[in-house]
């Protein structure tokens, strides 16, 4: 009995250890991916995700977050049917890689990636402080100030979300305002139409959910633009299992696999 | 073997990983979460949260302080004048305020800072203005009464030259002004009408004086003409030049005092001597950049205005730092112009890590030194210079990272060590011994037979509690006590194997299982007959 | 078989050691302090439930000293966070 109870103890412990191998193995650390449940991951973000910008949900919004892959001429053509036809679109950048979309788009929005630092904080971190909503929008509703993590300044478009009077852009990223550094205002949020441009890629990390509930409560519900998003991921592991689960004849042999040394071991014939 | 092998694998890996822990010892928090980011973002869970501090105060105390400005010009025009002194304290206390707050957020260098100059120098000005509108007012009641009598009524005449000249000079500095404070104030959006207006009284004040002067000069072919001259040459000066401030005064007698003021504040007396004429070097120290008036008087008599110009200048301030001992770091440092002239008693100001600022003064040569206490650890300090009141330009050193050692080992937490480890000690031998106590009881019933030589029972293969009984019965048969003894009597008759047969009561009667060890221990009294067993 | 109190003894305080340790890599906080508190509470707690009242087994007879060693690092812990806490 005592050799049955220690096995029972050593099964447990590989388990436990299978478990940990298992959470190890399919999440990653990757900035804003969504296998990543750290601080720095959008796994907490309710959203879905979608592969193609055809005949999109219109009642959704389409978050293009991070951006890090060019759009072709024909996606740009989708996006655009899909904004006339009354879809609400956020781009969310702070490298300013979305503004090659947005000039195929026709907007006259900018994304200028920089170093926005404000006297005005609560935190020991001059990147992290409040915007204040200006203009009026459903995306907004609600919200006095939205808390900012070293957010982008945007230009061009209808102000959304603008930061206090003492903000600069700190270029020798000393943490205070030196050199011919200048205070100013900045707009880190602007809309042109259905069309949001988002200067903070950040507000959607696992982290930042917390500090801004209204905000993310009104842009739900939410797709996301799994192929131009930098939601995705290196890790060979998750990417074979998302292979897997949309390409119906590999489930069907994977699933045939586990099945069949079960069925061959219970149709054998005995040979009692 | 192989169980050697192992423990002493055991043992080295054991001394092994405790040596590694040891030396982290000194510092035993390995890793905390804190100030996480990588570039794009931060946690703000493990960002420490601040109060928010004054930042939000600043634009609208900007605000409060020109808009100051509007209402003491005003009441000044009115000449409204105990109003006028409430504004200016209230003016004064907000100006104070305000280089404070620019002083703690750091913010001296950008076009803050130049506002905050600019309302140093208006600040200046609109005392000047009241002072003179002042002493204007009782000028003209003055002038009534003298009219008949030339002689003081040309000394009035005088004064009033002056105090129009002042006005008129002060008018066009503060004018000058304007401009840029209206640029910085629209920057940050605040309403810089007040500020406009209170130019526009300042001009009436001004244009009044003059349309005064004029009126009492009807008669004559001009301003007249004082007989006191005052110069000053050269008309412009840096931080610790000399000026040479001097003039004549035609109807003077030689030996006579002349009082210098610079900018309505007394700043000398010279004498004339045999040709009339005085002089006086005027050292450029604390005052402000900019325009400047000084005049002279002679008893009564009032010179007319010279004007000079005081041109600011770039500084520059070094600091060293070095180890007193373990818990304090000496600042030191030079304060210089760019013509490498030491700034003599000026205030510098250390910034440590940021928040805390330490105050020093500096020396005959522009030298500070001040002996700074922290914690242990690594910290940044930089020295700065806010040249309030200065013609010269503020500036910092580099910032210089001081690391303190902290205080030795105190004897405290070794002596609790000792303590509790003899406390315990103590404890587990005192606990011990009572396990003896029971054997060592005397005999109070004569002792049983000397015992049989042990018999042979074997308790292998049974379970415990049955052997357990087998062994009782094996000992009680080797005591020659009686088979009808139970347990209990067995402990009173032979105490020395009390223990024994208390077990064994309980084993029997309260359903308890013995473990291996003991039914080792029982059988090796039951057979070996030791009741040490120790 | 002999001496399993021994290896459950042992068991037992390596589970409890790699549940803290887990908890401690899951708030994100390294303290060797209060990592060696807690395994020192684990040691005496598995100390007094192994002491049999009527026998003292080779492994528990020099378990004494090596609790009094460990009291006497909690100690001096504990006073030297006093003095910091009176420091400050």
């Amino acid at each position: 009995m005592q050799i049955e109870r220690e096995a029972w103890a050593v099964l447990l412990i590989l388990l436990l250890a299978a478990a940990v191998a298992y959470a190890h193995v399919t999440t990653t650390t990757e900035e804003y991916s969504r296998y990543n449940t750290g601080w720095n991951g959008t796994s907490a973000l309710p959203a879905e995700e979608v592969r193609d910008l055809r005949n999109l949900d219109t009642a959704a919004t389409l978050l293009i977050l991070a951006p890090d892959r060019p759009f072709t001429a024909e996606e740009v053509g989708y996006l655009r049917t899909f904004l006339d036809a009354g879809g609400r679109v956020v781009i969310a950048d702070e490298q300013g890689a979305a503004n090659s979309l947005l000039a195929d788009l026709g907007s006259t929005m900018r994304v200028r990636p920089g170093n926005l630092s404000s006297l005005e904080r609560d935190r020991a971190d001059p990147g992290i402080f409040a915007a204040r909503v200006v203009g009026n929008t459903s995306l907004f509703a609600g919200v006095g100030t939205v808390l900012v993590n070293r957010p982008a300044a945007v230009t061009g478009g209808e102000p959304l979300l603008e930061t206090a009077a003492l903000t600069w852009e700190d270029a020798d990223g000393d943490g205070r305002i030196s050199g011919d550094e200048v205070f100013g205002t900045a707009v880190t949020c602007a809309a042109e139409g259905n069309l949001t441009v988002l200067g903070d890629e950040s507000l959607f990390i696992n982290a930042m959910l917390a500090e801004n509930p209204q905000f993310i409560e009104n842009i739900q519900p939410v797709q996301v633009d799994r192929i131009h998003s930098g939601t995705g991921t290196a890790n060979p592991i998750v990417n074979t299992r998302l292979w897997i689960q949309e390409t119906p004849p590999a489930a069907a042999a994977v699933a045939a696999l586990a099945i069949l040394p079960v069925a061959w071991h219970f149709g054998r014939k005995r040979d009692d | 073997m192989n169980a050697r092998a192992s423990h002493t694998i055991l043992a080295a890996a054991a001394v092994l990983v405790l040596v590694l822990i040891g030396v982290q010892a000194v510092d035993p928090v390995l890793y905390a979460a804190k100030n996480i980011s990588t570039a794009a973002h931060a946690d703000p869970a493990t960002i420490q949260k601040r109060s928010p501090g004054d930042a939000a105060s600043l634009v609208p105390l900007m605000d409060d302080l020109l808009g100051q400005t509007g209402t003491l010009a005003l009441t000044i025009k009115l000449k409204d004048y105990e109003s006028a002194e409430r504004d200016l304290a209230r003016y004064s206390e907000l100006s104070r305020r305000f280089d404070r707050l620019v002083v703690t957020l750091d913010v001296s260098g950008t076009d803050i800072g130049e506002f905050q100059q600019n309302n140093r120098q208006n600040q200046d000005a609109l005392t000047a203005l009241l002072n003179d509108t002042r002493q204007f007012d009782a000028l003209q009641r003055l002038e009534i009464e003298v009219r008949g009598d030339d002689e003081q009524h040309m000394t009035v005449v005088y004064e009033g030259e002056a105090l129009r000249q002042k006005m008129r000079e002060s008018f066009s500095a503060y004018a000058k002004r304007e401009a840029a404070t209206v640029r910085i104030a629209e920057h940050y959006d605040i309403n810089a009408t007040p500020y406009q207006e209170s130019v526009d009284h300042f001009a009436e004040v001004a244009d009044a004086a003059n349309g005064w002067q004029e009126e009492i000069n009807g008669n004559g072919t001009g301003p007249a003409q004082s007989p006191l001259v005052i110069a000053v040459t050269p008309v412009e000066g840096s931080y610790g030049d000399v000026l040479l401030i001097g003039g004549a005064h035609a109807g003077g007698r030689p030996g006579t005092p002349i009082d210098i003021y610079v900018d309505s504040r007394m700043a000398a007396t010279a004498a004339l001597d045999d040709g009339r004429a005085y002089v006086h070097p005027y050292q450029v120290g604390r005052i402000l950049a900019g325009p400047h008036l000084a005049y002279a008087t002679a008893g009564t008599i009032y010179s007319n205005v010279a004007a000079f110009e005081v041109l600011p200048q770039n500084t520059s301030i070094t600091l060293a730092l070095a180890e007193v001992n373990g818990t304090t770091v000496a600042c030191t440092g030079n304060l210089t112009t760019d013509d490498a002239r030491p700034v003599t008693q000026a205030p510098v100001l250390i910034r440590v890590d940021g928040d805390t600022l330490v105050a020093a003064e500096t020396d005959g040569n522009g030298t500070y030194r001040k002996d700074i206490p922290l914690p242990a650890g690594e910290h940044a300090l930089r020295a700065e210079f806010h040249a309030a009141g200065y013609p010269l330009n503020a500036s910092e050193s580099p910032t210089e990272i001081a690391t303190l050692r902290g205080e030795g080992l105190s004897p405290f937490p070794f002596a609790a060590a000792i303590a509790a480890a003899a406390g315990t000690g103590w404890y587990l031998r005192r606990r011990r011994p009572e396990e003896n106590t029971p054997a060592a009881e005397p005999e109070a019933t004569p002792p049983p037979e000397a015992a049989r030589p042990a018999p042979q029972v074997s308790i292998a293969g049974l379970p415990p509690r049955e052997a357990a009984t087998v062994l009782f019965c094996a000992l009680r048969a080797r005591l020659n006590l009686p088979k009808t003894k139970t347990p209990r009597d067995c402990a009173r008759i032979a105490p020395a194997y009390a223990v024994f047969f208390e077990r064994y009561e309980r084993i029997r009667y309260a359903g308890e299982t013995p473990s291996e060890e003991e039914l080792m221990d029982m059988e090796r009294i039951a057979l070996g007959g030791d009741a040490d067993r120790a | 078989m002999a001496g399993a109190k021994k290896y459950y003894a042992a068991a037992v305080l390596a589970v409890w050691l790699i549940i803290i340790a887990f908890f401690m890599v899951l708030s994100r906080t390294l303290d060797l302090e209060v990592f060696f508190v807690l395994a020192l509470i684990g040691l005496l707690v598995v100390a007094v439930l192994i002491d049999g009242a009527f026998s003292r087994p080779r492994y528990m007879r020099y378990i004494g000293y090596l609790i009094a060693a460990g009291v006497a690092l909690f100690a001096y812990i504990v006073v030297q966070k006093i003095l910091e806490i009176l420091a400050a």
